[in-house]
C-alpha cells in the first residue's frame, strides 16, 4: 500500500544540526561566539548549508 | 513605519536582510509565531469604528497601523510552543494573529492567501502554461492504467512529490528521481502520483524574484555527471552557481505569473536544454536565496531589505499586494 513516491524516498539528511552561533534576542539576528554575525561569515554557511534550498524543509516544503 | 518578519530564530537568511534594513535604520520585529502566547504577544480593539492593535516580541512593541510590511519568512506554526500545546490553541493563536495582519495596511511577502494558492504545483504548471512558459510534459494520477500509457509515450520520466513535501515518521527526504523502463506502476493508486517528461538539461536554473526585480544563476550540469542524479538539491556536483542574463521572454512570461499569482517574491526552478530553452519546473514562493547570494554575490538580500522598506502607496490594494510596473534582470 505504499504510495509510489515513496519507492524513491531516502533517508533525510541531517536537518538538527549543531550551529556554531546562537540567536540574540536583542540584536534579533544569530551571532557567532566571537560577536560576529553569522550571516556575514559566508564559509560557515556553506559548510553548514544552512542557507541552501532543503534547509528548513522538515517544516516547510518552499525550497 | 516597521518591517514585520515572521520567521524562526534560526533562519540565517532572514538574518542577511535584517542586517540589511539595520544598516539602513529601518525598524524591525522580528518574531516567531511559534511563540504565540509567551515570548510573543499581541492585543486589538475594534472599538468605535476604529481597530488598534499592537504587537510585543523581545522587548519591542509596535502597533498594527505602524506597520509598513510583513514578509512570511520560514513562520513556526503558532502556539507551538507553549506548555500544553494543542490544535485548537493553534488555531485560536493562528487567527489573532494573521487575522490581526490582515487588517493592516501593511504590503507582504507573500499575502497568506496568495501563498497558499501559489504552493499548489498543478495550479503552477497550469499558470506556468498560460504565461507561456514552456512546461514538461506532466501527469498527476492515480490510474496505474494512466501511468502506463503515459510512460509509453513520454518513456524517459521522472517522478517527484506533487506537494513537495517531505514524509516524516521516519524522516526521508523523496528528490525528483528518474524512472526506470518497465517499472510496475501499481503503486500509483495508492497515492496521487506526478510524472514528467525528463529534461535532458545541461544547466538549472535559479530564478530569484523580488518584486520587479530578477536574479537569474545558473548551475551547469557536470562533464561526466552521472544521468540519475536529476535533482540538483541533492546531486553532489561541485560546478558553482554563476549570474546569467534572463531571456526577455522568459521575463515577460514570469512577470505575467507573478502578477496573476498575486507573489511579491518567486524563486523559480527551470531546466536548461541543450537548445538553451528554459523549462519550468516549479515556482517556490518563499524560496531560498542565500546560498545563490552566497555564490552568486547578487544582492537578493538587499532587493528584499529594499522592497519591504519601501513607503506604502497611497492606495495599497486590499491585499497590500504592489502592481509591478516593469521588469528588472540583474
Amino acid at each position: 500500500m505504499r504510495p509510489f513516491a515513496l519507492n524513491y524516498a531516502r533517508p533525510a539528511p541531517q536537518l538538527e544540526v549543531s550551529v556554531p552561533y546562537a540567536y540574540d534576542s536583542r540584536l534579533q539576528l544569530n551571532v557567532l561566539p566571537d560577536g560576529r554575525l553569522a550571516a556575514h561569515d559566508y564559509a560557515v554557511l556553506r559548510e553548514l548549508g544552512a542557507t541552501t534550498s532543503t534547509a528548513g524543509s522538515k517544516t516547510h516544503f518552499d525550497d | 513605519m516597521t518591517v514585520l518578519i515572521l520567521t524562526c530564530e534560526q533562519d540565517v537568511t532572514a538574518d542577511m536582510v535584517v542586517a540589511r534594513l539595520d544598516g539602513t535604520g529601518v525598524p524591525v520585529v522580528r518574531l516567531d509565531p511559534a511563540d504565540l502566547p509567551g515570548g510573543v504577544a499581541l492585543s486589538g480593539e475594534f472599538v468605535h469604528g476604529v481597530f488598534r492593535g499592537h504587537l510585543s516580541a523581545g522587548g519591542r512593541l509596535v502597533t498594527m497601523s505602524g506597520l509598513r510590511s510583513v514578509w512570511v519568512r520560514r513562520p513556526g506554526v503558532p502556539a507551538t510552543r507553549v506548555a500544553e500545546p494543542s490544535a485548537w490553541l493553534t488555531e485560536e493563536s493562528a487567527q489573532a494573529l494573521y487575522g490581526m495582519l490582515r487588517s493592516t495596511g501593511a504590503r507582504w511577502m507573500n499575502h497568506p492567501d496568495a501563498a497558499r494558492q501559489a504552493r499548489h504545483k498543478p495550479w503552477q504548471l497550469h499558470l506556468a502554461q498560460r504565461c507561456g512558459l514552456p512546461v514538461p510534459a506532466t501527469l498527476i494520477t492515480t490510474f496505474p492504467q494512466a501511468a502506463r500509457d503515459f510512460a509509453e509515450r513520454f518513456p524517459d520520466l521522472v517522478v517527484k512529490p506533487v506537494s513537495g513535501a517531505h514524509p516524516q515518521e521516519p524522516p526521508r527526504a523523496v528528490p525528483t528521481s528518474r524512472v526506470a523502463p518497465e517499472t510496475d506502476f501499481s503503486a500509483v493508486a495508492f497515492g496521487p502520483t506526478l510524472l514528467q517528461r525528463r529534461v535532458a538539461k545541461r544547466a538549472d536554473i535559479r530564478l530569484t524574484c523580488v518584486g520587479d526585480r530578477f536574479f537569474a544563476a545558473r548551475k551547469a550540469v557536470a562533464k561526466g555527471a552521472d544521468p540519475s542524479e536529476v535533482d540538483v538539491r541533492f546531486a553532489t556536483s561541485a560546478e558553482p552557481w554563476q549570474p546569467v542574463e534572463t531571456p526577455p521572454r522568459v521575463a515577460a512570461s514570469v512577470h505575467d505569473y507573478l502578477q496573476e499569482a498575486q507573489l511579491s517574491y518567486g524563486a523559480f526552478d527551470f531546466a536548461e536544454d541543450a537548445d538553451g530553452i528554459w523549462w519550468f519546473l516549479e515556482c517556490n514562493q518563499a524560496g531560498q536565496f542565500g546560498f545563490v547570494e552566497i555564490e552568486t554575490e547578487q544582492p537578493i538580500a538587499r532587493a528584499v531589505a529594499d522592497w519591504l522598506a519601501a513607503p506604502l502607496p497611497d492606495t495599497a490594494p486590499h491585499n497590500g499586494h504592489v502592481p509591478m510596473e516593469s521588469v528588472t534582470c540583474e
